[in-house]
């Protein structure tokens, strides 16, 4: 039985191979083949770009967590969605109507977040 | 841990399959206790936590989808809907208890959080 | 079967929920007064249409309406519309005055019926995540105030922790017994020969409910949670939701897990005996009054699990009577502490009731009966409340469990007499409270006249009681 599980696998392990073939060919070519000038210019900002002025890893605006958080609520009852939209045909009027109560109720949520100003960003 | 003894259990009758229940059901039972180890064992971010949580709810959502298809029944997968459904208002309002405690307190880390205690 | 109208309490209640919410959130000036009595009238119309209601199952068997149920719910509504009455001048004052708290609680209480109405684990999920999350919002709800995030934060953490273990425990009963529909999962689990993982099942259910409930081995958020979150708040963690809870743990146990009670009424016992202990000894040092009265529900939830484990209809029914009365008792001890404000400023501390005999009579005698009736002394409420569960103890043959409920009663009447003592012997430290709104006053008079008379009228109470157990054993 393990024998059989380990083949269904089998071609994930020559995909892994491969890309690692793959990688390491071009970084190894790279390194073997091509010549080396070491010079501090080459690791400089390049000709129109500018020097950083600020770490990356500054923090990020805490408005874009809210929007997230918004986001993750309204995105995911989509997820009711695709069923319904599927069975539409079989379950007929009570299962439009349902659906259409579960939107009444996120709307609802959606006209709150948008009166309490949660969609503004300034 | 009943799910590892499931694995021989199972793997007698589902010869067929290749990933049997058994596999499913320890998996499972791995990210639960991951789960619930990160909650405890954490000493560090709030954010963890969080994250642990879903693992749980993760582990809960395989076990139920596992089930339904050994079982060739639906309902363990509506109910993995609702799990996922919730888990994300569970997670929005997790991450907004923890922007109002960043505010007051101007650290998530786990350790700190004990003003209350007696 | 869809049979919709047989909810019709919850729907109204929700779509009520619905508009109250856009009727708050789209004049531009706050309306927390207004949207406060309107949720108050939808909770009392939802509590109208309960007593109306009609029995049997709905929505494809996900929610079922019985007499367990109704009585739960009446309880339920009452406790939250009491609670919602104390909350009024304490979030005005405190600036919590946002018409949110009316709506969040009403959402809480829409759970809880849900929760105690359903019938399928996928419905009890539902009703039990609505609840939640209406409850980690409202625990956070002073959000400028760092103990009550943390309350909030403490609460999240563990009660999402909570779910999952439920979730977890339900998954494995859904995959070993096949269904998830309680009526279903009787037959199924009916046979002497059940799995173990339906076992393991209900023993996750049980950990995710005995945390809910905040019986012991699953009690540390309490006394965190009660101390941070604002006053009024914490009266209502302390109500309505443990109604909802312990309603949901019975019929779970009773229902669906009915033939396997010989596996849960072990771990009930050990919960019932460690929630009396702990609650008896942990209250004793603590200067917090809050934290006290957190101590103190973690015991009383102790005496009504007791009739839980005892695992007959005895005990179910002292189960219910010991809750309704408790709900009472609370209501107005809490009302008691939404009062205490000296110039303006909430206070915490058992000393600052000092003096509270000569300075406001009225409510020191409150206070006394609320607080001997949580002692069990007769002949007010709280002792009918815990001889009902004694006597199905002592039955049922459960005599360790009847005498140390005899036993940590005693103990714990020490820091419910202290209090009296405190209020009566104690020197006021520096003058007499503000005087209190007339909300407060109406909570304190009805929930102490019920308390103070419940023994002339005890048949009504514990006849409901008794019909709700028929119908959830039968």
């Amino acid at each position: 039985m393990t024998q059989q599980m380990l083949a269904e696998y089998f071609p994930i392990l020559v995909f892994l191979g491969i890309a690692a073939a793959i990688a390491s060919a071009m970084v190894g070519g790279a390194m073997l083949v091509a010549r080396q000038k070491p010079n501090p210019e080459k690791l400089s900002a390049y000709e129109c770009g500018f020097e950083p002025f600020d770490d990356t890893r500054r923090r990020f605006d805490v408005r874009f967590y809210l929007v997230a958080i918004l986001f993750i609520i309204f995105d995911l009852e989509v997820a009711f969605l695709f069923p319904w939209a599927v069975a539409l045909g079989e379950i007929g009027w009570f299962g439009f109507l349902s659906m259409m109560g579960f939107l009444g109720v996120l709307t609802v949520g959606f006209v709150y977040e948008w009166r309490k100003g949660a969609l503004d960003w300034e | 841990m009943p799910a590892m003894g499931m694995t021989t259990a199972m793997g007698d009758t589902t010869e067929m399959m290749a990933v049997g229940l058994g596999h499913y059901l320890t998996v499972s039972a791995i990210l639960l206790t991951l789960g619930v180890l990160g909650i405890f064992l954490n000493r560090k971010n709030v954010i963890v936590i969080l994250m642990s949580v879903e693992l749980i709810l993760l582990s809960v959502t395989l076990n139920l989808v596992a089930f339904s298809a050994t079982l060739g029944d639906l309902t363990g997968q509506v109910f993995a809907m609702l799990i996922l459904t919730v888990a994300a208002a569970e997670a929005a309002i997790g991450l907004a208890i923890v922007v109002i405690y960043f505010r007051n307190r101007g650290t998530i880390e786990v350790e700190e959080i004990s003003t209350l205690k007696g | 079967m869809l049979n919709w109208t047989l909810a019709l309490p919850e729907i109204v209640l929700g779509v009520s929920g619905l508009f109250i919410l856009l009727g708050g959130v789209i004049p531009k000036k706050e309306s927390f007064f207004p949207v406060s009595m309107a949720v108050i009238g939808a909770l009392i119309l939802a509590a109208v249409l309960v007593l109306g209601q009609g029995e049997g199952t709905a929505f494809l068997g996900q929610y079922v309406a019985d007499n367990f149920s109704r009585f739960a719910k009446v309880l339920i509504l009452l406790g939250a519309a009491l609670g919602l009455l104390l909350a009024l001048d304490f979030n005005e004052k405190a600036g919590l005055g946002r018409f949110e708290y009316p709506v969040l609680m009403l959402f809480a209480t829409l759970g809880m019926m849900v929760m105690v109405s359903a019938n399928d684990l996928m419905s009890l999920y539902i009703g039990l995540e609505l609840l939640s999350l209406s409850l980690y919002v409202i625990a956070a709800f002073d959000r400028d105030n760092p103990r009550s995030a943390e309350a909030g934060l403490k609460y999240f953490v563990l009660g999402a922790l909570a779910s999952g273990l439920l979730l977890y425990g339900a998954s494995l009963v859904y995959g070993f017994a096949g269904t998830t529909n309680f009526d279903r999962l009787a037959d199924a689990l009916s046979g002497d020969d059940v799995g173990t993982g339906v076992v393991v099942g209900l023993v996750f259910v049980l950990a995710g409910l005995a945390f809910k409930v905040s019986a012991v081995p699953f009690h540390m958020w309490t006394p965190d949670v009660y101390e941070g979150a604002p006053t009024p708040v914490t009266a209502f963690f302390a109500t309505a939701p443990k109604v909802a809870a312990i309603a949901l743990l019975m019929h779970v146990l009773i229902g669906p897990f009915g033939d396997l009670s010989a596996q849960w009424m072990q771990v009930i016992w050990v919960c019932s005996a460690g929630s009396m202990i702990l609650g008896a000894f942990a209250a004793i040092g603590q200067r917090n009054i809050k934290r006290l009265m957190a101590y103190s529900s973690i015991g009383h939830v102790g005496y009504a699990l007791m009739g839980l484990a005892v695992a007959n209809d005895t005990g179910y029914r002292g189960v219910l009577v010991y809750m309704a009365i408790y709900v009472v008792m609370n209501l107005g001890t809490f009302a008691v502490l939404i009062a205490m404000r000296r110039r303006g400023r909430a206070l915490e501390q058992v000393e600052d009731l000092a003096g509270l005999g000569k300075t406001d009579p009225a409510m020191a005698l409150w206070m006394a009966v609320f607080m001997f009736s949580m002692a069990g002394i007769p002949p007010l409420a709280g002792f009918f409340g815990k001889l009902y569960v004694f006597l199905a103890a002592v039955q049922g043959g459960f005599w360790t469990l009847a005498v140390i409920g005899i036993v940590t009663s005693v103990i714990a009447s020490y820091y419910y007499l202290r209090i009296v003592k405190v209020m009566y012997f104690d020197a006021a430290p520096d003058g007499a409270l503000d005087a209190r709104p007339a909300s407060l006053t109406v909570v304190m008079a009805s929930t102490g006249l019920l308390t103070l008379l419940f023994f002339l009228f005890p048949a009504a109470l514990i006849g409901a009681a008794q019909v709700a157990v028929a119908s959830l054993a039968g």
